[in-house]
């Protein structure tokens, strides 16, 4: 038996500090809910998601009347 | 350190640092732990034991893809152009998906964050709902499409519509009743393995090996130019990078408990996932090249395409291909609701993970079953245009990535979240090649359907 068979899924302050030990800090399910800082995206990021976001609904009509005339 | 029980419950602990320890830590670090144990190891056995701890989203998000509407897209290929220029170019698209989705690789094991959770907190709600519109929109088509195919390629042994679609639901379901990422992996990985079926129906169609060499190099005979072609280039690319892959793989990465150390075996994961994809795509294309010019093939359905190939490859070869199809439908039916619930729990801030118990993880569970089942209904629903949904999902696929794939280039570029592993200049040159092409190939497709008459000075 390894040290790790020792360990496997004991609940309690023991396996609290093996967890803690196996683990990055912010894989915890707790270090999760601090949310990622928020980022201004640039006037350029912002024109190419725009003009990809009207491609992406114009294609999306085309597609979706091609398909159904075509059934 | 001192640590003390947490009255949430008997498997959650709080250290003295106020950080509470879950069920899902406690199952996320036990998988770290044999991870950590075979690296301490050397040898070749250890590595290859390290390997097979590592490997599993990639592979799952390849083969994944390989579902019920990219099977028939590929069998589409191969019995309406043979072999010739779509043998290369079906490669060629899994380069691409190997190339956009290692970066989620890397993304997942940098920021330990999902997809969705990583649009909505670093750029907003506003454009991280367009995404999750975008996602749900095409996951929810596409999990009509497999049970489409699952249906369709059981209705080839004669089980009738409601019990296929019903033992599909088993399976995905009974997938998910150890309550373990790692468990739910393997019994999907194997599932999934099963992909490579077309390869046995391909080497019964006895293909002529000279000319898939010739058309590897030289990317001849070329097909004709027209709208057709167009659909199909279209429906080929939406066959190997959609947008559920790159929330998937993302996920996937952050519930197993990838980390930086691991992105090698990630990207190994990612390679070897996208060589079994297109080794399955390419049998598929080969399996139905006997069809050229001998039918049309138009709008076929899985079970069509295996009663049309039985001269050629006789009862067994097409039952191969039915099961190949049903294979497909079901995979794909797992990991496509699988991002759905990832995505739903990360942008709700609920519990989402396949190591939750079920009275923890209760809405992503529901979510999970709630997408796959409303699929499943509605394919049983008689008189429904379904053909119309197999028509436009991979085409709805290819035009939902270029948005998608600037999310995912802003975020891997981004040094506050990546740090030392934002991407290098040679992977933003390849991301934004893959970007281009894609917008491209659908501007164009717009064009052909717009004005059909466009590419008529080309030929057909």
């Amino acid at each position: 038996m390894t040290h790790l068979d020792q360990h496997e899924r004991i609940a309690g302050p023991a396996a609290a500090e093996w967890v803690l030990s196996e683990l990055e800090e912010d894989q915890l399910v707790e270090a999760k809910i601090t949310p990622v800082p928020r980022r201004r995206l640039g006037r350029g990021e912002l024109v190419l998601l725009w003009a990809l976001r009207v491609y992406l609904i114009f294609m999306m009509v085309v597609v979706f009347w091609q398909a159904w005339t075509a059934r | 350190m001192s640590v003390s029980a947490q009255p949430g419950g008997p498997r959650s602990v709080t250290t003295s640092h106020e950080v509470v320890v879950t069920h899902e830590d406690l199952d996320r670090a036990y998988d770290r732990a044999r991870v950590s144990a075979a690296r301490n190891r050397r040898g070749f056995r250890s590595r290859m034991w390290l390997m097979w701890l590592l490997i599993g989203p990639g592979i799952l998000a390849m083969l994944g893809e390989n579902d019920g509407p990219s099977m028939l897209s590929y069998a589409a290929t191969g019995a309406k152009f043979g072999v010739g220029f779509f043998v290369p170019f079906v490669v060629l698209t899994f380069a691409m998906a190997l190339v956009v989705q290692e970066m989620t690789v890397r993304l997942g094991a940098a920021t330990h964050r999902g997809h969705a959770e990583l649009i909505f907190e670093r750029f907003g709600p506003f454009w991280g709902w367009f995404s999750m519109i975008d996602l749900g929109i095409g996951n929810f088509l596409t999990l009509i499409t497999e049970f489409i195919a699952i249906r369709a390629g059981l209705g080839f042994f004669g089980i009738p519509p409601w019990a296929a679609v019903l033992i599909a639901l088993a399976v995905l379901y009974s997938a998910l009743l150890s309550h373990r990422y790692w468990t739910w992996e393997r019994v999907t990985l194997a599932a999934a393995a099963f992909n490579l079926i077309f390869i046995p129906v391909a080497l019964l169609a006895h293909p002529h090996w000279g000319a898939v060499g010739h058309a590897l190099v030289s990317w001849k005979p070329l097909p004709p130019v027209g709208k057709d072609t167009l659909l199909i280039i279209l429906s080929d690319i939406g066959a190997t990078v959609t947008p559920w892959m790159l929330f998937f793989q993302q996920s996937a990465t952050v519930d197993k408990g990838l980390t930086i150390k691991d992105i090698h075996f990630g990207r190994l994961d990612t390679l070897l996932g996208a060589a079994l994809a297109a080794l399955a795509a390419l049998a598929t294309i080969l399996a139905t090249a006997p069809l050229f010019h001998h039918i049309s093939a138009d709008n076929f359905e899985a079970a069509q395409f295996a009663e049309a190939l039985k001269p050629f490859i006789g009862r067994f070869g097409a039952g191969l291909f039915a099961l190949g199809m049903v294979e497909a439908g079901i995979v794909a039916s797992i990991t496509i609701s699988t991002s759905s619930a990832y995505a739903f729990g990360e942008v709700a801030q609920r519990p989402h993970s396949l190591n939750l118990p079920m009275g923890e993880g209760k809405s992503f569970y529901s979510v999970l079953a709630l997408c796959a089942a409303a699929a499943a209904a509605i394919v049983l629903i008689p008189g429904l245009p379904l053909v119309f949904v197999v028509l436009v999902v991979n085409v709805v696929a290819v035009l939902a990535m270029p948005p998608a794939l600037v999310f995912l280039y802003l975020l891997v570029n981004d040094q506050e979240i990546m740090g030392e592993v934002r991407s290098p200049k040679w992977a933003n040159a390849l991301a934004a090649a893959v970007v281009v092409l894609l917008t491209a190939a659908g501007i164009l497709y717009g064009v052909s359907a717009v004005a059909p008459n466009a590419f008529a000075w080309l030929g057909r």
